[in-house]
């Protein structure tokens, strides 16, 4: 609701967040200051023969209903405070007058319910709360201070004034002020130790992820380190080397597929690095494009499979590239050496078997092979299938 | 005149190799551990070409490429670099560096990478070449400038070609062509990669790493 200048000084009643009618929160509102303590001020009022009781029923009578709840935004202390002299002003304006029934009355219930509601504000946590957990807002160190003396003092009036109950009114006093000295003295240490054990749980989780990480990283790169160092063939340590900043860099940022859906790209991978294992050559990956793993493709893989192994066995190559392209329409995958390559036309009988074990698996997905091989240039085995349906 | 390499790497160890597989072929002016002794020594120094590696601390490579651009955009950059993660690839050609290759490259390969960024060319790697291939895939949203959202078909050839392991030598036998049309083809998909607002570019890096 737009809070509009000509309506800025009605008086309207809460209806959330009120004790009787809203008037109190009404008036709070309206002079930007908390609600307990204008109805701490209704309270203190009410012994001046009622007059707050009255005050409050006239109020209420020519005010209106608020329809929706205003965001109010509250004066500071020093505002606050110039309220607070005022209403004492009142009072001793009241009492001049002989608007005044008893001293100890009057000035009993007012500080005491001041006390009260510089202590207790539903808006905040308690004064006991801030000072055990520091990370609530706390209420002013000042407010809490004049609470408290406006209390024990307004007990310790009541119980110098009301004679039969001054013996409690002793006991009450002394155990405020024992409660008000412990929580000076030991109120910091007390906090500290809130803080010390919420460091603790912080150091302990991290602890704990760095013990997993330390696990892992035993299990796999300082293994790893350990046969690079025994081993002194230089191919090995750097597939070694390879293998492991591969699995290393699947750990790190998760490469994984999610939802246990293989992927093709993933199982070329998988077949990649397992000829790199087998035969020590290095096998570069590329693919572009991706698509779900099912059965019908895995004769590609078994093919991509054979022409790989075939280069690391035959082609002489220092390494070998296998290239995965999938697309609406087709799917793709060439292996390639920069070997010795073979002329096509005159190859030998254990030649053409395994080039009909890459072209038979090939053709039981219903693929096509080519392979492209000149002496001395290498060789290309190209792996297509067009995709049906999709 | 040899070319002037300046090299830049954290690992003192692996820069020290590189240095000496380098300084026969090529004058090593000078070398730095880290970004901000980099742009100084790049500044000083103005080398031709920058062997730049990816991660180092303070922003690592794309802060000294950017750093040196302000003052010296002449000074070509080629990124080096154990990873090949599309991000990091992405970034650095984004920051302006002319070429990405992986720190598995062999020795002869390097010299002829930097002899190629030296007279202008690009140099793609043949992951690098799959990434752009990936990004560039698909439809094409409607940006202002369609040109530098795509690829002609001459160039995804050049570039499948690249993916599939094979030299420029090969491509341009390949496709019938000369080196020197190879060597423009990639230039152009290196401007396209550099200058396309392709939203996509950033995003589609980001979600590889995951996938």
């Amino acid at each position: 609701m737009i809070y509009t200048m000509d309506r800025s000084f009605d008086l309207y009643r809460r209806r959330s967040d009120r004790v009787a009618a809203g008037v109190a929160g009404g008036v709070a509102d309206s002079l930007r200051v908390h609600d307990t303590f204008v109805r701490a001020a209704f309270v203190s009022l009410s012994t001046i023969w009622g007059l707050g009781f009255f005050l409050y029923i006239i109020l209420w009578l020519i005010s209106f209903d608020d329809v929706d709840d205003r965001e109010v935004e509250l004066v500071d202390g020093q505002q606050g405070i110039g309220l607070g002299l005022a209403f004492l002003g009142f009072l001793l304006f009241a009492r001049v007058l002989g608007w005044w029934p008893d001293d100890a009355l009057v000035w009993i219930v007012t500080a005491i319910s001041f006390g009260v509601a510089a202590l207790t504000d539903r808006a905040l946590p308690s004064p006991l709360t801030s000072l055990l957990d520091p990370g609530v807002q706390q209420p002013g160190r000042i407010r809490v201070l004049i609470g408290v003396s406006l209390l024990v003092g307004g007990l310790a009036f009541m119980s110098s004034t009301i004679g039969p109950i001054a013996e409690l009114g002793v006991v009450l006093l002394a155990v405020a002020l024992t409660g008000l000295g412990l929580l000076v003295a030991f109120g910091p240490w007390v906090r500290r130790l809130a803080q010390d054990l919420g460091h603790e749980r912080r150091e302990r989780v991290r602890q704990e992820e760095r013990a997993e990480m330390a696990a892992h990283l035993h299990d796999s790169v300082l293994q790893t380190l350990a046969l690079i160092q025994r081993s002194d063939d230089p191919i090995r340590m750097s597939l070694l080397a390879r293998h492991q900043e591969g699995e290393l860099r699947d750990w790190l940022y998760g490469n994984i597929p999610l939802d246990g859906v293989d992927l093709m790209s993933t199982a070329l991978r998988g077949i990649a690095s397992k000829v790199e294992q087998d035969h020590q050559i290095p096998v570069d990956v590329v693919t572009v494009g991706d698509v779900n793993l099912d059965e019908s493709l895995r004769p590609l893989l078994g093919a991509a499979n054979e022409a790989m192994v075939n280069a690391a066995k035959h082609s002489g190559a220092d390494r070998v590239s296998a290239y995965m392209e999938v697309d609406d329409s087709t799917i793709e995958i060439f292996v390639t050496d920069q070997g010795k390559g073979f002329d096509p036309a005159e190859v030998g009988p254990d030649r053409k078997g395994i080039e009909n074990s890459i072209v038979a698996r090939a053709e039981k997905a219903g693929a096509r092979v080519s392979i492209e091989s000149e002496p001395g240039e290498g060789t290309e085995v190209g792996i297509s299938l067009r995709r049906e349906g999709q | 005149m040899s070319t002037k390499v300046f090299l830049v790497d954290d690992h003192r160890l692996f820069l020290a190799g590189v240095r000496a597989e380098l300084a026969e072929e090529f004058s090593i002016v000078g070398t730095a551990y880290d970004v901000d002794a980099a742009i100084d020594g790049i500044r000083n120094l103005k080398p031709d070409v920058v062997l730049i590696d990816v991660h180092m601390p303070d922003g690592g490579g794309v802060a000294v490429v950017t750093g040196v651009a302000e003052t010296n955009p002449d000074i070509k950059f080629l990124a080096l670099s154990v990873s090949d993660s599309a991000e990091d690839v992405i970034a650095m050609i984004r920051a302006g560096a002319r070429g990405y290759v992986t720190k598995t490259i062999g020795p002869e390969e390097l010299a002829d990478a930097i002899r190629r960024i030296d007279a202008g060319d690009a140099v793609f790697s043949p992951r690098l070449a799959g990434f752009v291939l990936d990004a560039f895939a698909g439809a094409i949203p409607s940006t202002e400038d369609p040109e530098m959202d795509q690829l002609t078909v001459r160039e995804k050839d050049v570039l499948r070609l690249i993916a599939r392991g094979f030299a420029y030598k090969q491509v341009a036998r390949k496709l019938n062509i000369s080196i020197k049309t190879v060597e423009t083809h990639v230039s152009s998909v290196l401007r396209k990669l550099q200058l396309s607002n392709r939203h996509e570019l950033a995003r589609w890096a980001s979600k590889r790493r995951i996938v």
